[in-house]
């Protein structure tokens, strides 16, 4: 232990720290120590630091021979897994951009992408990710090489000279490591702070992806300001702890609580196998670091719902009992902040025993330690039930722009219903004029990709970053954002109304799986909902309700006044003018490669209000229902 | 330890290319997360969580220190439920696993007792065979081996019947059994007569005889105890092995099964075999607790009790067959309890109705309950009453 120490900074001097440098010094201090784990054929494998350091340098070395220099951009489509974070920081290592791509990106998306970039090299991860790419191949010309790593479909069957499969990849990656070691050491001793670090494509809910440019000092400001001491949780992350990775990799968010977090801290990341077996997966690893979308946690809600519901009449009533009394200690921890009083204690006590302590294990939420919630906004009802179960969601705000550092909540200092206070890296104030949160720190990033234009509109000449939210900023330091701004509606009556709250209110119902606000220039709200069809349906059944397709699930009658009765129940905690007088059900499940969502699962409201133009004029038709 | 050193510490810094340590297939798992399996020994565990190692730890101690609280005739009662217990499993692997149906169990129980009583008898005897070896190992072996081989014997016939024939064709043996040992008067002693059954005997001292600290039965329960304990864990070995799978297989269609590559008649014949050698030692640790064999004991009845066993307790599960056989060695110690709830039954043999023929009408009303509310017997009731705890608090 006391020679890495000194031979560490005898072997680099004065190296820029990055991401890279953090696991080649974790991979010294403890190369046993336990990286990653993937689950293989029921086991979950585990890669240490010193395995995941020699293969990030094979990468590198790879790279190097397939001719990729610095600055030069590598794309990577997949699933997360361990060959994502190789290959990212692999190309970080030897001065490149890492590009990510997500995996349900239709190949004109992925083609733009590539396109936009100039990537010259492609790691793709199976045979459907590799067809995207070489479906157009005339507006990608920089695309010299596409790396597969699922071999199936692909060898023996493709003959694109471009391909070449992971393990081929890696054995020249060792072939010139055995040429020229320590040549990837020099590499990494000439990136300095200002260097391009990676792209990262923001969905944009409209128009097409823009490449924001992330340098490596704003990844280490961010990992700074979330990470350390005084970050998102107190004692902070270490090796000890575990993470379960399941957001796509190319998200600024995972990528700061999968691959950095994970060289920063040394926490154990485990990948799960898919997104469909995220609750498995969940309730195998137990972690105790758990990020979260809203969309994931609404979803654990409403599965402890329906589960209530149709338990036994003597489960369901002791369940019942149990979750109402949890929901009481959320509601008092909520007013006091987090402070326990003598009642809410033995609430807590009597609900553990009831129906916490089992509940948390299911959920695979038993061990967690910090819990935190980001990306999009998320209603109150969501987070205060699940601090009724003792654990504290964490709202944080940032955006890719800003290296998805602005403000936190942490515990000891959160406010629900807030996204904390900015962290102390980052300067955040309120444009007087309209209303616009703007941030200002080392974590802004340099601009977006071949668009000097987008750019400029984004920062301003004081280096202020314009988040395109509007926020209100509470004398003790708390954010809250009330919505982005250009979906802030204006009602016929000249009444400002943030869609988002309400449709979080309707989400909070389990059958509720999208809605969406309408009423810019309108005489009053109406709403465009989308039904779960795993409850509505589980529902239909137990009502004895016939249904063939999700189309005709939502024609029914009976699921009509089922959606009726959340829209009153949230219309009665509205203002008159804020309540939904008439809503339709949308008669299909929104995609992704319909264009009606975003990559990340965020409605593009535009695309909406066009593709669905008849249900929303026949809702101005001379009233609706209700 | 010095070597690998350097070597660690050169994959480390990358000096060297290539030299990476091989990924670990033993991985290690965190604490408290008995779902996340990193080897597959952790999955295929017998005792895979803390629940059953705890459990079953608490109930062996229990059952070690019983013979401190119970008086003797109850001990012998256990004794003999852990005995019946060997044999229940033997039927269990071969009926409840392997899916053939076996009503000679009862025959293969006389084999193992009289293999035994001759080679512990007396060489001086007159009447009946003797080798004089009391060693208790050697007896025991014996009553298997020679139970096996007959099993192996009548083993042929099931590979050509199945079903409903092959549960004839097996009661026959128990007749042509019960024939044998009546007649065959200087292995059994005839009718009436009897015969010593072999004696207990560990290092030259005889269990089943007071000795200074014990008294014989709660010596005769240990025995017993770690006898079962012996065989249980055998017999879940068989069956979570190649070998359970491959009668598993056989059960529940043979025609699938060989078309996998699975050699029937052999799986078959195997089975015989382990499920005779099992009632054979079952046979010679029984007769050794009782001291006497009666010829006429081992008929048919005695071959309903056990299928009795396995029905009750639950086919196919070595925990269920102890259960099934404790529950029927017990069943008339509590039947014999009853005269005195329902008046209308007495307890003498000779009036009618009397608490005998009400015991042997139990067996086969229980027999029917529980195949038709409990198909999967007393572990299954076990099973249903873990799952409600398991989902808590829902239903799911």
């Amino acid at each position: 232990m006391t020679t890495t120490a000194p031979r560490r900074t005898s072997d680099a001097p004065a190296v820029t720290t990055t991401v890279v440098t953090r696991v080649r010094d974790r991979a010294a201090a403890t190369p046993d120590g336990v990286a990653m784990r993937t689950k293989e054929l029921g086991l979950w494998r585990e890669t240490s630091w010193a395995e995941y350091w020699d293969e990030v340098q094979d990468v590198a070395h790879a790279l190097l021979a397939l001719g990729v220099g610095r600055g030069d951009r590598v794309a990577v489509q997949s699933e997360n897994r361990r060959e994502w974070l190789t290959a990212d920081l692999g190309t970080v290592a030897i001065g490149g951009v890492t590009v990510g791509l997500y995996p349900t990106n239709p190949a004109a998306e992925v083609v733009h992408v590539l396109a936009d970039s100039g990537a010259t090299v492609l790691v793709a991860e199976d045979q459907e990710q590799v067809d995207k790419a070489l479906e157009v191949t005339g507006r990608t010309p920089d695309l010299r090489h596409v790396v597969y790593v699922e071999p199936r479909g692909i060898r023996g069957r493709y003959t694109d000279p471009r391909l070449l499969s992971w393990s081929d990849f890696l054995a020249r990656g060792r072939e010139h490591r055995a040429a020229y070691p320590g040549l990837v050491d020099e590499t990494m001793a000439q990136t300095r702070p200002g260097d391009l670090m990676t792209l990262i494509y923001t969905s944009g809910t409209t128009g097409l992806p823009k490449g924001a440019m992330l340098s490596v000092a704003n990844v280490e400001a961010t990992v700074g300001a979330l990470t350390g001491a005084g970050g998102l949780l107190d004692p902070p992350a270490g090796p000890r702890d575990l993470s379960l990775s399941y957001l796509p990799l190319c998200h600024v968010a995972e990528r700061i609580f999968t691959t950095w977090n994970n060289a920063a801290t040394g926490i154990q990341v485990n990948f799960a196998e898919s997104i469909d077996t995220v609750p498995a997966n969940l309730r195998e690893i137990q972690p105790t670091f758990f990020f979260a979308v809203p969309r994931i946690w609404e979803k654990l809600l409403a599965t402890v719902q329906v589960k209530q519901a149709a338990a036994s009449p003597l489960k369901g009533a002791i369940a019942g009992a149990g979750l109402k009394l949890a929901g009481e200690v959320g509601k008092t921890l909520a007013a006091t902040g987090g402070r326990h009083t003598a009642g809410s204690r033995l609430r807590y006590a009597l609900a553990w025993v009831l129906v916490v302590r089992a509940l948390r294990e299911r959920l695979g939420l038993r061990r967690v330690r910090w819990a935190g919630c980001g990306a999009a906004p998320v209603s109150i009802d969501v987070l205060q039930f699940f601090l009724g179960l003792g654990i504290p969601v964490y709202e944080v705000y940032g955006m890719t722009e800003n290296t998805a550092s602005a403000t936190a909540n942490r515990p000891g200092t959160w406010k629900l219903g807030s996204v904390g206070v900015a962290h102390d890296s980052v300067e955040l104030r309120i444009d007087p004029a309209t209303g616009e949160i703007l941030t200002r720190g080392p974590a802004t990033f340099q601009g977006y990709w071949n668009r000097p234009d987008a750019t400029a509109e984004a920062i301003d000449g004081e280096g202020w970053l314009h988040t395109g939210d509007v926020g209100v900023l509470e004398d003790d330091g708390f954010l809250r954002v009330t919505d982005r701004m250009k979906d802030i509606m204006i009602t016929a009556g000249g009444k400002n109304v943030a869609p988002s709250e309400i449709e979080n209110a309707l989400k909070v119902s389990p059958y509720v799986k999208e809605a969406v606000l309408i009423g810019d220039r309108r005489p009053y709200l109406t709403a465009l909902i989308g039904i779960e069809p795993d409850t509505v349906s589980d529902w239909a059944q137990q009502q004895r309700i016939a249904f063939t397709t999700y189309r005709d699930l939502t024609e029914k009658k009976e699921v009509l006044d089922l959606v009726q009765g959340i829209v009153t129940d949230v219309n009665s905690r509205l203002a008159t003018v804020e309540q939904v007088k008439a809503f339709r059900l949308l008669p299909k499940l929104l995609d992704h490669e319909d264009g009606e969502l975003t990559a990340t699962q965020k409605v593009r409201r535009a695309a909406m209000a066009e593709r669905f133009s008849g249900l929303v004029e026949s809702m101005y038709r001379g009233g609706g229902r209700g | 330890m010095t070597a690998t050193e350097p070597r660690r510490a050169e994959a480390a810094t990358g000096s060297t290319p290539g030299t990476g340590p091989t990924a670990r297939s033993g991985g290690r798992r965190p604490r408290g997360r008995p779902a996340m399996y990193t080897t597959y020994a952790q999955d295929m565990a017998l005792l895979n969580t803390r629940g059953k190692k705890v459990g079953l730890g608490a109930l062996l101690v229990l059952a070690v220190l019983l013979p401190f609280v119970l008086q003797d005739d109850l001990l012998r009662l256990l004794a003999t439920g852990c005995v019946l217990s060997i044999g229940a499993i033997g039927l269990n692997l071969v009926t409840g696993y392997a899916g053939q149906v076996s009503l000679g169990h009862a025959f293969f129980l006389g084999v193992g007792a009289y293999t035994a009583s001759v080679v512990a008898g007396d060489p001086e005897d007159e009447e009946v065979w003797g080798l004089g070896i009391t060693f208790l190992p050697v007896w025991l072996l014996a009553a298997g081996v020679v139970a096996a081989v007959l099993g192996l014997v009548v083993a042929p016939l099931a590979s050509r019947l199945r079903g409903l024939y092959l549960a004839i064709v097996t009661l026959g043996l128990v007749f042509i059994g019960e024939h044998v040992f009546r007649e065959w008067d200087s292995l059994t002693g005839g009718v009436g007569v009897g015969r010593q059954a072999a004696e207990p005997v560990l290092f030259g001292m005889d269990l089943s005889r007071r000795s200074e600290s014990f008294s014989g039965d709660q010596q005769m329960y240990w025995l017993m105890l770690a006898m079962l304990l012996l065989f249980a864990l055998v017999g879940r070995n068989i069956a979570r092995s190649a070998m359970g799978r491959s009668f598993a297989a056989v059960r529940d269609r043979d025609i699938a099964a060989e078309i996998t590559g699975v050699d029937v008649r052999r799986v078959k014949r195997r089975a015989f075999v382990v499920s005779s050698f099992y009632a054979g030692c079952a046979g010679a640790l029984w007769y050794s607790i009782l001291g006497f064999i009666d010829p006429s004991s081992f008929g048919l009845l005695l071959s309903v009790q056990f299928i009795a066993m396995v029905l009750i307790g639950g086919v196919a599960t070595i925990s269920g067959s102890i259960m099934g056989a404790f529950f029927i060695a017990l069943l008339p110690r509590l039947t014999r309890e009853l005269p005195a709830y329902l008046p209308f039954l007495s307890s003498s043999a000779t009036d009618t109705p009397n608490v005998f023929q009400f015991e042997t009408l139990l067996y086969g009303l229980l027999i029917v309950l529980f195949l038709i509310f409990e198909p999967r017997g007393l572990y299954g009731v076990w099973i249903r009453v873990r799952n409600y705890w398991k989902a808590w608090p829902f239903s799911y």
